[in-house]
């Protein structure tokens, strides 16, 4: 495994998505705290204005911490990197990399990925400081923003995959969107999932966007144990080997239809 | 057939290529839009109807035709983008659609029309990751950047953000992320477009000195002559997909045809000086005349029936005036076209 091109990749990466300072803080910004102010209206609604004590078991209190904590970790998963190769395929820009001596989609990930690496270690250090002052563990935050790379990657995996459609469909980008909208809802971005009906937690369970937010947050908060942690590792690494089959196989079939439109 | 790598024989070799699209057409306005959602009809063109020839290696080669003619695609082909829908193509012994690593470590295309760089970053860290990328020494990749740069004059602007470099700036620094690799094949999907003159020279001053120093092989499109007439050896011209001329580009103007130019006092047809003269009509063009002046008439033949022609029109006619033109090699492309277009 050659490792100086993907470290070169991972700084170029960091480079470009810091060209512009503003921006790369307003978007930090604005992902983490969106997610934030509908849940904390939504605890609001539910306990001050409904006047409910307990919802699914959890109190006020605790939906608020697993609000807080999971802003952790919204940040982590995601990026528009699908979008982007969807629209390299759309656009024929995609040759520029299919020239190159490297992975294509390994590429345009590590380039991605990398301000991800910066915004967890700034998330991470930031959850560190908080567990100075509250009952937060230390190696439970660093072992949950493990999980939530591990969930970056196979988060980039199967986007990457469906961005291939567009080698058939030429335009991904409605498919993209709805993958996104069901991201953020099976993710626990937007509500803790065990708020999910009982009936229906098989849902969220048989995907694995639950690895990307909800997890980590768990686990972050003691609400998981060690053992079901390690089990939910063991899973999340069973979807890298499915994801990587995925990307293999969607690539392949699909870059024999590339059209290379343009120049 | 060459083995993978090795530079014995032919480096580039294309054997009866052809290439066909398929797309969905779409009618007009609104019931052509609702048809396309419920029962899409879909239509084929053929870009390239087998193209076959072979370059050596270190030869500077120009691909000329017209839009549409089939030049990209060829490109695009060779550099292993799209695969040929039929025949074979093979270049430094390997087949480019399968795309091994050492094929696209010793390979470079690039296209005046689409970026490469990332605009928001200078080019210097542009050029730091391709290094990374292709595994350049960096005593090497040190050398090879100022040497470039020098060559090119663009030292200064290394570390100013793509996006803010002029057209001509860019496009140098879009060539030296092309060839810091130092590729053994290069192909340059018309370079020059857009740029003024001294930038266009400056650029063509270039390639023909990596191509001496280096010996890459390399083939150039272009719709500048100039291009084509100053840097190659060997030109291959397409039209509608298929391969017209292979040879080089004295050959193409000096065993092709001269120019006679006559003025005559009288103006007769194209046909009736093709029924005199035995010149096929395509052959000669009657121009447009100027106020007061009578009108050129231009036979483009071989140069040992000049006096035939000039016998045969003499008899007949007045001349007011004759001339023999050097012919340019855009001349010459202009009339294989049209040449083509009549026949067709």
């Amino acid at each position: 495994m050659k490792l100086e091109w993907r470290l070169a990749a991972l700084k170029n990466g960091f480079q470009d998505a810091t060209a512009y300072r503003i921006e790369f803080v307003l978007e930090f910004l604005g992902a983490a705290l969106v997610p934030a102010a509908i849940q904390w209206v939504l605890w609001y609604a539910l306990f001050t204005i409904g006047g409910a004590t307990e919802i699914a078991g959890m109190t006020h209190a605790e939906l608020i911490h697993y609000t807080l904590v999971s802003i952790l970790f919204t940040q982590i998963r995601g990026g528009d990197l699908d979008f982007e190769l969807g629209e390299m395929i759309r656009s024929g820009q995609l040759s520029n990399y299919l020239l190159r001596p490297v992975g294509v989609v390994e590429f345009i990930f590590l380039r991605g990925l990398a301000p991800k690496l910066f915004i967890a270690g700034f998330c991470l250090a930031l959850g560190l400081l908080l567990s100075f002052f509250t009952e937060l563990s230390p190696f439970r935050l660093v072992a949950s923003m493990g999980l939530a790379l591990l969930g970056n990657i196979i988060y980039y995996q199967l986007s990457a995959s469906l961005a291939a459609a567009a080698f058939v469909w030429e335009e991904a980008y409605s498919l993209l969107m709805v993958k996104n909208m069901v991201v953020n809802l099976l993710s626990g971005e937007l509500i803790p999932l065990n708020l999910f009906p009982a009936s229906l937690s098989w849902v969220w369970q048989s995907a694995p966007f639950y690895l990307f937010v909800f997890g980590p947050t768990q686990y972050a908060l003691g609400r998981w144990s060690h053992e079901q942690f390690l089990t939910q590792l063991g899973i999340a690494c069973l979807w890298l080997v499915v994801g990587s089959g995925l990307v293999r196989l969607t690539w392949g079939l699909g870059i024999r239809r590339y059209l290379s439109l343009g120049g | 057939m060459i083995a993978g790598g090795t530079s014995s024989g032919p480096v580039i070799q294309a054997r009866n290529i052809r290439r066909v699209f398929r797309s969905s057409r779409k009618g007009e306005g609104l019931k052509g839009a609702l048809k396309l959602l419920a029962r899409p009809e879909y239509q084929e063109h053929v870009a390239l109807k087998g193209v076959s020839f072979e370059l050596e290696p270190g030869s500077f080669n120009g691909l000329i035709g017209a839009n549409g003619a089939g030049k990209t695609t060829l490109l695009k082909i060779l550099s292993g983008l799209i695969p040929p829908t039929s025949g074979e193509a093979r270049v430094l012994g390997f087949e480019p659609f399968k795309r091994p690593v050492e094929f696209r470590r010793r390979i470079s295309l690039v296209m005046g029309q689409k970026a490469q760089l990332w605009w928001d970053l200078p080019a210097i860290d542009a050029f730091d990751l391709l290094r990374a990328i292709y595994e350049i020494p960096l005593k090497d990749y040190r050398e090879r950047l100022q040497l470039l740069s020098e060559l090119l004059e663009v030292g200064r602007h290394l570390n100013t953000q793509i996006r803010r470099l002029s057209l001509g700036e860019r496009m140098k620094m879009e060539l030296i992320g092309a060839i810091l690799h130092w590729p053994s094949v290069i192909f340059l999907d018309e370079p020059t477009i857009g740029l003024d003159v001294l930038a266009a020279q400056k650029l063509r001053e270039f390639l023909r000195v990596f191509n001496e120093r280096e010996k890459a092989t390399i083939i150039l499109t272009s719709h500048n002559m100039d291009d084509i007439e100053r840097l190659c050896s060997r030109v291959l011209i397409l039209r509608d997909g298929e391969l017209i001329f292979d040879g080089a580009p004295n050959g193409l103007t000096q065993a092709g045809h001269s120019r006679l130019r006559v003025r005559l006092r009288e103006t007769p047809s194209a046909e009736e000086l093709s029924h005199v003269t035995a010149v096929p009509v395509t052959a000669i063009q009657v121009d447009e005349a100027e106020e007061g002046e009578t009108k050129a008439i231009h036979f483009t033949v071989k140069q040992d029936r000049i006096v035939a022609i000039l016998q045969a029109l003499m008899q007949r006619f007045h001349i007011i005036d004759m001339g023999i033109e050097e012919q340019s090699l855009e001349s010459v492309i202009h009339r294989l076209y049209v040449e083509g277009e009549l026949r067709s």
